[in-house]
């Protein structure tokens, strides 16, 4: 060993080779990186996005002040025909829209991550009791694009999606996952929500971030939420067909 | 029995002295070098001065072997005559062959008889005049730079948490220590090391891997011991001044004085720093926010040592830190987050070092340190507290070392201890104290010339848990005189905190429950009583409740050290660092009001495991090159377990950029955040003496990590989030001038400006100008 190695040195420590090292030292220092910016496009033309739709962010923005009056998050609706996003704040505001057909989802829970199809027969839905009864929820477990048909109504009728939350096991249907870790929320992206709406209508959601901005990664724990970013597609001519590849 | 019959003999022959000076490449001691005499195997530590001295010598030939951890080994061959011997013996340091500046009389650790070397694992040693000729100021820009070191976030900490890893292992896990004491201050387990100046400190000892054997609790994957300058020789003052980029500021005061005819001496500095911190996420964080915090620090230090008689010596050292920081984060005008910092840091030792008669050194040290820290955000516009957390704890420490050589082939250190660690937080109710008792013994053993075997064990008690023991084990052998082998193997641990074991947290916004481990069973009967349960993991929650275990790591290196002349350095290894029982949170229920229910449970088995190789090259006697490569792979075996076992959410691939969404495989796993598999240092030292300029030049290079999981399934595979590839350059020039009084220096870091918005605390380009100036009599 100690010969081999005594036989090689003369020859690493030669003029030429020591300009080798150099050189190999200047190329090494040339190579540098690049920050990646990639964000996944969600306009296909034919599907509704909704960017930083603000939830109830005074509720969060509460949260750990001491002295204050901690409240619940006020529940917001949100219909798909016009885009409207509907506040409930008092009994007067629930009396008026909780029962009737004129909303398609609800966002209720901390944070307004618990989301609901205005349905009449589930006790803890919004529309309990109401004009919507002919709703309901499959969740397909696949990315949004490659869901181009609604399932039949049979699937529709066995369906007991109700609550779409936190996603804490394998046989949730929730739409979000919370790490405990980092204690941020993280959207599922491999869930489609495909709804039977009031009207009988067909439609499919993705739920996409509740950060501001709708960051990749978010960096800062007190990263302003919710703020909802998400798309959905009705199907107008109430044939199943939720194809919204762009042609 | 060989020395009584040897004794009689030798007092009839001719005796001789040999004795000498061990002292680096500008002339200052090196204290508690090994020289051994060859071929008698006589060993000799030097002393504060670098004396070392051999009696009772016949003449001949001898042989010195002289080695001291960060230096260069040399062997000088002694040919005694009929006269006493005086010999100066000047070691190189590794990795560095160009240091002109002659400073007097700074020396190494005085005031702690542990040695790093007999943590058995490898140790890198920074010396003072490297700090310089990288120009950093703060620690965490020293350590960033590092070989397998870096420096990260901690988002889960909060926008503060900020951390150093060392081969793999978390801040958690790596022991901070000033001159051999523990410091105090973390934040959700990281150690920010930006809060320490470089000022005033002679060396930094970096050990990578367990090295609970040395320093109990917590040193489980590795420690960063900041040795500070002490001894002065005679009386001078330095100042020095840098600003640039950041309307960044360094200030610096240092003196220095011996008093009472040399027995006695003082050193102390003081430092102000500033800088304006810096945004990495303009796309989201608009004007006047930052990621990487602003900030003001100011320290003091100081140092005094008098030789109170001839063989007992008096040690002092105080140190105060504050830091004062407000940061703006803003999304938009209406959302703007002020963030708040403020935090003290003081420490204080007082050691007493005395020989006695026969080789015997004892050493008794008391140490005292406080960090109090309060942080806050608060929304600016809607005046609402996001968050606010204040904490303070005092640590109180007293040990009694000792150091015996039986023979020239033994060295003995030992010692015992204790300490109270005091905490001012109320929630934390009765157990407000750590109190720990310890007790440890450290041998080296030289059997034969070539060979040196070091043999650690440590046993450390705490009253909120149960004694551990940790052994280690080290071999350096030499293979021929210029190839070294070196192995070790070692245990480290880290005991579960108070929380882990007794609080119950609730979290109101996000609405889940924490239960600590020993109180697991209580609570869940509880709500069970009360009906507030809908599900438990009763299975689980059998297994795991009061039983929760230390985390223990297992460390283990094997490397060779190839120095064919003293131009050239190599080094290789490999490393396989074991962590067992790490603690992690598991669900064990849902509530009908409570939605989820966690508590802290052991996985199974963590392992960090790779290769380090390092190359240092005189090229000519003004240029210096050096290359630092670690190869690593950081993984979680239980994740590896669960995608195996295909259990929710580890069974799920899904890549929303490629489409791919599949049952998930073994190999998907990428390895832990924030590790990245490959990392290179390359370093180029170039002296012009005829201008006494120097210039430094440094690429950091480190391989895409990932930084946060992002696609819902709990583990790291490619379709997650990486900070890309990237390189960090930073350059230096230095320029002496009147007769090397004054100091001019030129500071560019990250000269090609790389930042991206996962490196939160990596500022672009920074340029910073300055000057140092010494006054001292001629």
């Amino acid at each position: 060993m100690k010969i081999y190695l005594d036989e090689i040195w003369p020859i690493l420590a030669s003029r030429r080779v020591r300009w080798t090292y150099i050189g190999c030292f200047l190329l090494l220092l040339v190579s540098c990186g690049k920050d990646e910016d990639w964000r996944p496009f969600y306009e296909d033309g034919k599907s509704t996005v909704i960017y930083d739709l603000a939830g109830d962010t005074d509720a969060s923005m509460g949260d750990g002040a001491e002295g204050k009056e901690k409240r619940n998050f006020n529940i917001f609706l949100f219909r798909f025909k016009d885009k409207r996003q509907i506040w409930i704040k008092n009994a007067h505001d629930s009396a008026q829209w909780f029962q009737t057909k004129d909303w398609d989802i609800a966002f209720t829970g901390p944070y307004n991550s618990e989301i609901y199809v205005n349905n009449a027969y589930h006790e803890l839905n919004p529309g309990y009791g109401g004009e919507a009864d002919k709703t309901a929820v499959v969740l397909i477990r696949q990315p949004y694009e490659a869901v181009t048909v609604a399932p039949s109504d049979s699937e529709f009728d066995a369906s007991d999606v109700h609550k779409i939350g936190w996603a804490s096991s394998e046989s949730s249907y929730g739409w979000f996952r919370y790490s405990l870790q980092t204690h941020i929320m993280q959207a599922l992206p491999n869930r489609t929500y495909v709804i039977r709406l009031p009207d009988g209508k067909y439609a499919k959601l993705q739920l996409i971030n509740a950060y501001k901005g709708n960051p990749e990664a978010v960096t800062n724990m007190n990263w302003p939420a919710p703020y909802y970013t998400f798309r959905y597609y009705v199907q107008e001519d109430g044939s199943r067909n939720l194809d919204t590849s762009p042609q | 029995m060989l020395f009584i019959l040897w004794l009689p003999v030798l007092s009839f022959a001719q005796e001789r002295l040999l004795k000498g000076y061990v002292v680096d490449s500008v002339e200052r001691p090196i204290v508690h070098a090994t020289v051994t005499l060859l071929p008698d195997n006589q060993v000799y530590h030097t002393d504060d001065t670098g004396y070392f001295e051999f009696s009772k010598l016949y003449e001949g030939t001898y042989q010195l072997e002289v080695h001291h951890v960060g230096y260069v080994q040399r062997h000088v061959a002694v040919d005694l005559g009929g006269i006493d011997t005086t010999l100066h013996v000047s070691l190189h340091t590794v990795g560095r062959h160009i240091e002109q500046v002659r400073v007097e009389g700074k020396v190494t650790a005085v005031d702690n008889l542990v040695n790093a070397e007999n943590a058995a694992m490898p140790i890198k040693v920074i010396t003072r005049r490297e700090i310089e000729l990288m120009g950093s100021r703060r620690l965490d820009e020293v350590m960033k730079e590092q070989t397998g070191v870096a420096v990260v976030n901690d988002i889960s900490g909060g926008s503060r948490a900020v951390g150093v890893q060392i081969q793999g292992f978390s801040s958690n896990y790596v022991m901070v220590l000033i001159d051999g004491q523990p410091m105090l201050g973390r934040n959700n387990g990281n150690f920010d090391l930006s809060r320490i100046s470089v000022t005033n400190i002679e060396r930094i000892e970096i050990i990578k891997g367990a090295s609970s054997c040395l320093y109990g609790s917590d040193a489980l994957g590795g420690a960063i011991n900041i040795i500070t300058r002490h001894g002065a020789v005679m009386p001078q003052a330095q100042a020095s001044l840098l600003y640039g980029t950041l309307n960044t500021v360094d200030a610096t005061l240092e003196g220095e004085i011996p008093f009472a005819n040399q027995r006695g001496s003082v050193v102390v500095s003081g430092n102000y720093y500033r800088t304006d911190g810096f945004n990495t996420d303009d796309r989201y964080l608009s004007g006047g926010s930052t990621t990487f915090p602003p900030y003001e620090n100011l320290s003091f230090q100081g140092r005094m040592r008098y030789r109170a008689t001839k063989n007992g010596t008096i040690g002092l050292t105080a140190r105060y830190a504050a830091r004062n920081s407000k940061m703006y984060n803003a999304w938009s005008e209406e959302l703007t987050l002020e963030d708040g910092q403020k935090d003290q840091d003081v420490n204080i030792g007082l050691s007493y070092d005395h020989h006695f008669a026969h080789g015997l050194r004892s050493m008794t040290r008391y140490y005292l340190t406080r960090f109090d820290t309060k942080l806050y955000a608060q929304w600016l516009r809607q005046g609402v507290l996001a968050g606010e957390e204040e904490f303070g704890q005092y640590n109180h420490r007293i040990e009694q070392q000792f150091a015996y050589s039986p023979s020239n082939h033994v060295k003995f250190t030992g010692g015992l201890g204790g300490s109270i660690e005091v905490m001012d937080n109320q929630d934390l109710d009765d157990k407000r104290s750590l109190q720990t008792a310890f007790v440890y013994l450290q041998t080296e053993w030289r059997p034969i010339d070539r060979m040196l075997a070091t043999l650690g064990l440590r046993y450390d008690h705490t009253n909120s848990y149960r004694g551990r023991v940790s052994p280690s084990l080290g071999l350096h052998y030499h293979l021929s005189e210029s190839l070294l082998l070196k192995a070790g193997t070692g245990a480290g641990f880290k005991a579960p905190d108070y929380k882990m074991r007794y609080q119950v947290f609730f979290n109101p916004s996000a609405n889940y429950l924490v239960v600590g481990n020993d109180r697991l069973e209580d609570v869940i009967n509880g709500l069970d009583a009360a009906g507030e349960l809908s599900y438990k993991n009763s299975y689980m929650i059998n297994l795991l409740s009061g039983n929760l275990q230390a985390e223990k790591s297992w460390s283990n290196n094997i490397g060779l050290t190839w120095s064919p002349s003293s131009k050239l350095q190599t080094e290789a290894s490999v490393f396989y660092h074991r962590i067992n029982n790490q603690i992690n949170s598991i669900n064990v229920g849902t509530g009908t009001t409570v939605s989820q229910i966690y508590t802290y449970r052991n996985l199974p088995k963590v392992v960090n495991k790779g290769a380090e190789f390092s190359i240092s090259y005189q090229a000519t006697p003004d240029l210096q090159l050096s290359i630092g490569y670690q190869y690593l792979i950081a993984k979680d075996l239980g994740v590896l377990d669960s995608i195996r076992a295909g259990s929710y959410p580890y069974n799920q691939y899904n890549n929303a950029r490629t489409g791919e969404y599949r049952k998930s495989k073994p190999s998907d796993y990428w390895g832990i955040e924030e590790r990245s598999r490959h990392m290179a240092n390359l370093k180029l030292l170039y002296e012009y003496r005829p201008w006494q300029t120097s210039v430094n030049v440094r690429a950091n290079i480190r391989g895409k990590y990932p930084f946060q999981e992002t696609n819902g399934n709990q583990f790291i595979d490619d379709g997650d989030k990486f900070v890309p590839e990237h390189t960090l350059l930073n350059v230096t020039i230095e320029k002496k001038l009147w007769n090397r009084r004054l100091t001019l220096k030129l500071i560019a870091d990250n000269v090609l400006g790389f930042t991206s918005r996962y490196m939160l605390g990596q500022p672009g380009r920074v340029i910073l100008g300055g000057f140092s100036y010494r006054i001292m009599k001629e």
